[in-house]
C-alpha cells in the first residue's frame, strides 16, 4: 500500500482534524460565535466532501493504514451518517447557545473533536485504535452535557456519566488486556488464543466478558443501562440527542467490526451472552419507558430497546455478514433520523423558555400551538414505534428478515413482545400532541427558522426514505458488496 | 548485571483483578466524589498492569504502549473530572454524590 494511497483514504480524518486546529485558533484570537458556528459547518461539510476524494483511493474495496485502520466504503458510509448528524447537531446547538450560554464557542470544539472520535471508530480494527476513540468521544461528551453554567441537572448529568462510562472503559480495557495475555496480538484479526491451551481459552473467555461488559455499558444495554434516564434527562437536549445517535452509533460500528474481523460469534458463550442482554434489553427498556412522564426519559428508554434491536443485526454477523451490515448500517440511519428529529423538537421548543422542556405535558396540543414541530414530533414517535410509511417501519422490517434469516426465533418473539409494548408509550407521545391545548397554554412563537427548517427537514427523510426506501437500500446494498462482504 | 525474574502469569493478573475489584467496590461504595474518582483511577491502572503484564508474556511493547495510552487517557479524564469537581463543589455545596441528587424518576 503506497503512502499517498494512504493518505488519500485518511483524507478525511485529516481534514477534520485541521477543521479543529482553524476552530481552535480561531476562538483563541477572537471570541465570536458566527464566525466559530460557521468555521464548524465549514469544517463538517469539507470534511463530507472529502469523502468523495478519499473514495477513489479505496480500488480494491479496502485500503489499510497502518495495522490500525482498515478503511472501507461501509467506514466511509458511517463516517458521513456522524458528520451529518454532527452537522444538524451545530445547526440546532447554535440556537440552544444563544438563548443560555455566555461562552459559546468551545462548545463547537467539544462537539468537532467528539466527532472526529466517532469516524475514528467505524475503520478500527485495532484495539489501540478503538479505546482512542472511544475516549475522544467520551472526555468531550463530558464536557457537553456539564456545559449550561449554572443549572445543576448537566453537572449532575455529567457526573454520573463520567463515573459510569469510566468503569465501562476501564471494563474494557481490562479485557482487552486478557484477550492480548491470550493471542498475542492486539488486531482484532488476530484476537482468537494463539495457543489451543486450556489457559489461553480461559482468558479469551474471560477477557471477552469484560469486554462485552465495557461495550454494554457504552450502549446502554440491559443490565448496564442504571445511567441512561439520568443522564439523558440531566444533559441539555441537544447534547443527549447527540449522545444518543453519535456516540452509540459508533460505538456499535466498530463493535461490528470486531465481530467480523475477530470472529468473535464463533464462541457459543459470547453468543448466548448477547442473546440475553439483548432479549432483556428489548423488553425491559420498554416496559420501564411505560412508567415514565418525562419525555426525555421515555426516549432514553426507548434508545436502550433500539440498541437491543440492533444486536440483531449483530447476532446475524456470524452467518451472513453482508446482510447483517446491511441491516445495520439502515437501521442506525433511521435510529439517527428519529432520535435526532425527537431531541431536536425538544431544544427547538426549548428557545425562549426559561427551562429546558422535559415533561410530556408540556408538548401537550402541540399540533395546535407549533403545526411544524408538532408534526414532527408526531413523525418521529411513529417512525420510533415502527409503523408503515416511515422509515423505521423499512428499517425494523429488515431486523426481521435478519432474524428469520439467521433462524434467531427467541430474539424474534422478544423483538415482537418489546415493539407491541413500545407502541402503547409512541402513541401515548402522538396523542398528547394532537389533543387539543389546555387553555392556559401559549402559543410557541419567534421560535428559530433554521431550528424549525432543519426539523422540517428531517421529518420529510423520515417519510421519503419510507415511502420510497428503494434508493437508500440499493446504496447501502451496494457499498456493502463492494467492501467484499 | 540485570536477571528477568520469571513471574508467572497467572499471578499478576490475579493481581490485576484484585485491584480492579477493590477499584470498582470502591466506585459503588463509596459516596464521595474525590474517592470514586480514586477509585476509577485505581480501576484503570489495574488494567495498565494486565497489559504490561500480557505484553511481557509475548516479549513486545505493545503491552507497554498500551499502558502509556491508560495515562493519557486517565490524565484527560481526571482533568474534566476535577473541573466538574470544582463545580460541584459551588452549585451543591457537597462533594456527597447522594445528596447532590436531583435526576430520578
Amino acid at each position: 500500500m503506497s503512502v499517498a494511497t494512504m493518505f488519500q483514504a485518511g483524507l478525511p480524518y485529516l481534514v477534520l482534524t485541521s477543521g479543529i486546529l482553524v476552530v481552535m485558533i480561531g476562538v483563541a484570537i477572537k471570541r465570536t460565535h458566527a464566525v466559530a458556528a460557521v468555521l464548524t459547518i465549514i469544517t463538517l461539510l469539507v470534511t463530507i466532501l472529502s469523502h468523495i476524494l478519499a473514495y477513489g483511493a479505496l480500488n480494491d474495496g479496502v485500503v489499510e493504514i497502518t495495522s490500525l485502520f482498515k478503511v472501507d466504503g461501509i467506514a466511509y458510509l458511517f463516517n458521513v451518517l456522524f458528520l451529518l448528524a454532527a452537522l444538524v447537531v451545530a445547526f440546532l446547538g447554535s440556537e440552544f447557545l444563544n438563548q443560555r450560554i455566555r461562552f459559546k464557542e468551545e462548545f463547537y470544539l467539544l462537539l468537532l473533536c467528539a466527532t472526529l472520535g466517532s469516524i475514528v471508530l467505524p475503520a478500527s480494527v485495532h484495539f489501540a485504535s478503538l479505546i482512542l476513540g472511544l475516549e475522544i468521544i467520551g472526555i468531550s461528551l463530558y464536557a457537553m452535557i456539564a456545559y449550561p453554567e449554572k443549572a445543576r441537572p448537566p453537572l449532575e448529568a455529567s457526573l454520573k456519566y463520567l463515573v459510569l462510562s469510566g468503569v465501562g472503559s476501564t471494563a474494557l480495557l481490562f479485557g482487552m488486556a486478557m484477550i492480548y495475555a491470550g493471542s498475542g496480538s492486539l488486531e482484532f484479526a488476530a484476537s482468537l488464543p494463539a495457543d489451543g491451551s486450556i489457559e489461553g481459552q480461559y482468558l479469551y473467555l474471560i477477557g471477552n466478558a469484560f469486554f462485552w461488559s465495557g461495550i454494554a455499558f457504552k450502549l446502554s444495554l440491559v443490565p448496564f443501562h442504571i445511567w441512561t434516564p439520568d443522564v439523558y434527562h440531566g444533559a441539555p437536549s441537544i447534547v443527549t440527542g447527540f449522545l444518543a445517535t453519535v456516540s452509540k452509533g459508533a460505538v456499535f460500528a466498530v463493535v461490528f467490526r470486531y465481530a467480523i474481523e475477530g470472529n468473535v460469534l464463533d464462541s457459543g458463550s459470547v453468543q448466548l451472552a448477547l442473546t440475553l442482554i439483548a432479549c432483556a434489553s428489548m423488553v425491559i427498556g420498554n416496559l420501564l419507558a411505560l412508567l415514565q412522564t418525562n419525555l426525555k426519559r421515555i426516549l432514553a428508554y426507548s434508545s436502550i430497546a433500539h440498541m437491543g434491536y440492533l444486536l440483531i443485526a449483530l447476532l446475524l454477523v456470524e452467518s451472513n455478514s453482508a446482510f447483517g451490515y446491511e441491516t445495520v448500517v439502515l437501521y442506525l440511519i433511521a435510529y439517527f433520523l428519529m432520535t435526532l428529529a425527537a431531541f431536536g423538537v425538544v431544544s427547538v421548543l426549548s428557545t425562549h423558555q426559561e427551562h429546558e422542556l422535559n415533561t410530556i405535558d408540556s408538548v401537550s396540543g402541540l399540533f395546535w400551538r407549533q403545526p411544524i414541530a408538532g408534526v414532527v414530533l408526531i413523525v418521529a414517535a411513529i417512525s420510533l414505534a415502527g409503523i408503515p410509511l416511515t422509515i423505521g417501519f423499512v428499517a425494523k422490517f429488515y431486523l426481521f428478515l435478519a432474524g428469520i434469516d439467521g433462524g434467531m426465533w427467541f430474539l424474534i418473539g422478544a423483538l415482537v413482545v418489546g415493539s407491541a409494548i413500545g407502541i402503547y408509550y409512541y402513541l401515548r407521545i402522538v396523542f398528547t400532541v394532537i389533543k387539543k391545548a389546555p387553555d392556559d397554554s401559549e402559543a410557541f412563537t419567534g421560535l428559530p427558522w433554521t431550528g424549525l427548517g432543519i426539523l422540517t427537514f428531517l421529518g420529510v427523510c423520515m417519510l421519503v426514505l419510507g415511502i420510497y426506501p428503494r434508493f437508500l437500500i440499493n446504496l447501502i446494498h451496494n457499498v456493502v458488496q463492494i467492501a467484499g462482504f | 548485571m540485570t536477571t528477568a525474574i520469571n513471574i508467572p502469569l497467572e499471578h499478576v493478573f490475579f493481581l490485576a483483578l484484585i485491584l480492579f475489584l477493590i477499584g470498582a467496590f470502591g466506585v459503588l461504595i463509596r459516596r464521595n466524589i474525590i474517592f470514586m474518582l480514586l477509585s476509577l483511577e485505581l480501576m484503570m491502572n489495574a488494567c495498565g498492569l494486565a497489559f504490561v503484564a500480557a505484553g511481557a508474556r509475548w516479549a513486545e511493547p505493545d503491552g507497554q504502549i498500551m499502558f502509556m495510552f491508560i495515562l493519557a487517557l486517565a490524565a484527560a479524564e481526571v482533568a474534566v473530572a476535577l473541573g466538574l469537581v470544582v463545580q460541584l463543589a459551588r452549585r451543591f455545596e457537597t462533594l456527597d454524590i447522594d445528596r447532590a441528587e436531583e435526576l430520578n424518576g
